[in-house]
């Protein structure tokens, strides 16, 4: 072998080397960050967990943890011991108890995954469907101080797009008077206030059939296989199971709305009408844009034009004309006024 | 007592926490609204509305008749079509004066001037045939077209005609995921891409904006305009009988750029469902008043904010071009210049996309400006094909006044109609120009979609070319 052979196998052996043991860059150092990661991930979901079957008052087993991360029961059962030996968890009898830093950690993850959450909904077009899925991948990528600047960033917001309270930096939470809507009787009516965001297959058909925080519902029918209510003027079938999910309180009675809903959208050229109100599905930019242009509670709104295809609209409101879209007027309500 | 005010404090900011619960979700609305019940409530008391305003008459009649089923398109499309023809019509004259100033009068006084002073003829032939020459030509072709496009468009907009287009479009590009006002960005485009990227400002929704910012350079521009008509003319007029000749290739064009709509039209789509979609996106549209349009203020910033400054960079960006033009043709190495060098080793591949290796080459190097890519090839045509007395020399650009001394250097070049209508397209689908590339970074401050915007043309332009070529050596 000549000398010039000799230098490249060093400089490639080298190369190699350097690729595999580099301090933080090398395959390596990634790998360990990665395993520490997936730890990290592990320990706080097993968190969460305990904590969501507290608030529940459900007891906590080590098979219960196996079966929600998805792992053994030898090892559910070590990461428990383990947490029990950094002061997060402490054993009573056959079950675990969070202790009071156990709780305030799970706190932290859990208003991260709902911080993110308000921001998903609120700053992007992300569906709805994927809130959840993406805040449970970044709740363990978010710093408590990132987690505060993208708090003031969205301006304090106090629930989730579920309805869930966001916990405050130092973990406080509201203490909550919900109900669920299988306990309201026929005829009754209420707000809804929280959809439960898991199981994501069971959230996704709610968003679909048009559910959503500070939802206006009336009972119409309670039977055991079938819920029917009725919301902004539709009416919506539920099985049992998925009504369980949605939670709801009384409103006062100033507060319900009643009379038949119409929507902007209903409005033929001419005709006038008084907002009553934004749909809480039209979130973020869409509902500040909504906002700035005048379309507010008050506001009289008439339709100037319809275009081509009589999609979008023209509507005067404020002196100023501006159309919007089908999908847009349908979520602005009114009141209406007979025209001139 | 400093205590006791301590826990009086501590007490406030509790019951302000515990409030904070209570006042829920729609606070910022509930603040809103109460600004605005306060400011109607204000006006109500100050302000005093004297009639009915008279403009309301006139602006709903004109609303009605452009909106209408019947007489919407139609109107639009006979004022868009006025606004081309008047420009394509109009440009000519200022276009031909400025060409016989800058390139046959200018051009070889400097090289007098050059050889009057004793400059060696590499420093002669680098800056007034590279630098000056590539300079002239952007605004010899650039400048007439646009200085007239953009102030009718301009006056257009100021009447307030054209977000009733945007109205009146919009159900299309919201199929597509897009703004109806991309529809007068796209437009725009057609008079020059950094401009409609530039106007793309008038869209407010962030992803509808960078969709119709990626997707401009699917109309073809200023720059593009003469190559699609000079080689409709060369290759398909020539198919059809001779008195039908000018018809086929003016709709060969009109193909071009239907194919143009239809991949924005798809890119925009497929943009607003792929990686564009978790983006923020909204819509609305103002329909201000009509009023008479401000002319002399409309010329002056259409003049002045667009042409000028689009110009100016494109100038920038051509000078050096120009450069690198002269200077691949006139190094040499191994006995043959640099430009048939890299030309011989891009002929394979260029042959298999149904292009050549000359156009390839043309279109690396004439990145600057799409204007300079026709006498590009001319020039490395002439020099490729080792045709003697043709043309102004190695690395001088140079163009043909008439269209059939232009088909026959092609045709020499080993030109078929294969080549032709594959450089139609991709004169259609290639990267924006490097103004345009320039200006998508400067507008949306992201590398990211800069690259998507100047590689995703590209990569169809590619796919199609060779779909195309595939399929006519199939058929024949």
């Amino acid at each position: 072998m000549n000398p010039g052979e000799m230098l490249i196998g060093v400089l490639v052996l080298l190369a190699g080397a350097s690729a595999l043991f580099w301090p933080d860059r090398g395959l390596m150092a990634r790998i360990k960050t990665s395993k520490l990661q997936a730890d990290r991930e592990r320990v706080e979901d097993a968190l969460k967990h305990l904590y969501d079957m507290e608030a529940k008052g459900l007891p906590c087993t080590p098979e219960g943890i196996a079966d929600a991360l998805s792992m053994s029961a030898p090892e559910s059962a070590n990461l428990l011991r383990r947490l029990v030996s950094i002061g997060l968890l402490k054993a009573e009898g056959g079950a675990f108890r969070l202790t009071s830093e156990g709780r305030s950690y799970a706190l932290r993850i859990i208003r991260v995954h709902r911080l993110w959450e308000r921001y998903l909904a609120d700053e992007t077009a992300v569906s709805e469907s994927d809130w959840h899925l993406e805040a449970e991948k970044k709740e363990h990528l978010i710093s408590a101080e990132e987690a505060a600047a993208l708090e003031r960033r969205l301006g304090h917001p106090a629930y989730d797009p579920h309805g869930d309270p966001i916990p405050s930096a130092a973990g406080e939470l509201p203490e909550v008077s919900w109900k669920s809507l299988t306990a309201l009787k026929e005829g009754e009516i209420a707000g809804i206030v929280h959809i439960e965001d898991e199981p994501p297959a069971y959230y996704a058909q709610l968003a679909a059939q048009g559910f959503y925080p500070g939802l206006q519902v009336r009972v119409i029918e309670l039977r055991t296989d079938r819920i029917t209510v009725e919301a902004n003027g539709n009416e919506i079938a539920l099985a049992p199971v998925l009504a369980a999910n949605l939670s709801v309180v009384s409103l006062p009675a100033e507060q319900i709305k009643s009379g038949i809903v119409r929507t902007l959208s209903m409005l033929r050229p001419g005709e006038r009408g008084i907002v009553t109100g934004i749909s809480q599905a039209c979130r973020g930019l869409q509902r500040r844009r909504l906002m700035d242009l005048g379309v507010v509670p008050g506001a009289v709104i008439e339709v100037a034009m319809e275009s081509v295809t009589r999609d979008p609209v023209a509507y005067s409101v404020r002196g100023a004309t501006i159309a919007l879209r089908k999908q847009q007027a349908d979520m602005i309500f009114i009141e209406e006024k007979g025209g001139e | 007592m400093s205590k006791n005010v301590q826990s009086k404090a501590e007490s406030i900011i509790n019951h302000a926490r515990g409030l904070r619960w209570q006042v829920g979700e729609s606070f910022h609305d509930r603040a809103i609204e109460a600004l605005y019940e306060e400011a109607t409530t204000i006006a109500g008391k100050s302000v005093i509305i004297a009639g009915e305003p008279p403009r309301f008459n006139f602006d709903r009649t004109l609303d009605r008749l452009v909106t209408s089923r019947w007489t919407g398109f139609p109107i639009m499309f006979l004022l868009l079509a006025a606004v081309f023809w008047l420009t394509i019509e109009l440009a000519n004259i200022p276009s031909q004066m400025i060409a016989g100033l800058l390139l046959d009068t200018v051009h070889p006084a400097l090289k007098e001037f050059g050889v009057w002073i004793h400059m060696p003829g590499w420093l002669s032939g680098l800056l007034f045939d590279g630098m000056y020459l590539a300079g002239a030509w952007v605004i010899s072709v650039m400048l007439p077209p646009m200085a007239i496009f953009f102030p009718m468009f301009t006056l257009l907009e100021d009447f307030g005609y054209l977000p009733r287009v945007a109205f009146n479009l919009d159900f299309m590009f919201r199929k597509a995921g897009a703004h109806g006002k991309q529809a007068l960005t796209m437009v725009m485009g057609y008079g020059c891409n950094a401009a409609g990227v530039v106007a793309a400002r008038i869209i407010d929704s962030p992803r509808e904006r960078l969709i119709a910012i990626i997707t401009n350079n699917f109309s073809i521009c200023n720059g593009r305009w003469p190559t699609q008509i000079l080689i409709a003319t060369i290759f398909l007029g020539a198919l059809a009988p001779p008195h039908l000749a000018g018809m086929a290739s003016a709709l060969a064009v009109v193909a071009v750029v239907l194919i143009g709509v239809f991949f924005m039209f798809v890119v925009s789509w497929g943009l607003s469902r792929t990686v564009l979609r978790g983006e923020a996106s909204t819509f609305s549209l103002e329909l201000p008043p009509y009023r008479p349009p401000r002319i002399l203020q409309t010329l002056y910033t259409s003049v002045i904010d667009r042409t000028l400054i689009v110009l100016w960079r494109a100038v920038v960006w051509a000078v050096p071009a120009g450069a690198l033009i002269w200077l691949v043709s006139n190094i040499s190495l191994g006995g043959q210049s640099l430009a048939e060098g890299v030309i011989n080793w891009l002929n394979p591949a260029g042959v298999l996309i149904g292009l050549n290796g000359v156009i390839l080459l043309a279109y690396v190097i004439a990145i600057p400006a799409n204007e300079i890519v026709i006498p590009t090839v001319l020039m490395l045509t002439v020099l490729a094909a080792k045709m003697a007395g043709v043309g102004s020399g190695a690395g001088v650009m140079f163009e043909f006044d008439s269209t059939e001394a232009t088909a026959m250097v092609l045709q020499a070049g080993g030109w078929t109609i294969l080549t032709g209508i594959n450089l139609m397209l991709f004169s259609l689908l290639h990267n924006p120009c490097s103004t345009t590339i320039y200006t998508i970074y400067r507008e949306t401050g992201s590398v990211k979609w800069t690259a998507v915007a100047t590689l995703l043309p590209v990569i169809l332009g590619v796919i199609v070319c060779f779909l195309v070529a595939q399929v006519w050596r199939m058929a024949g």
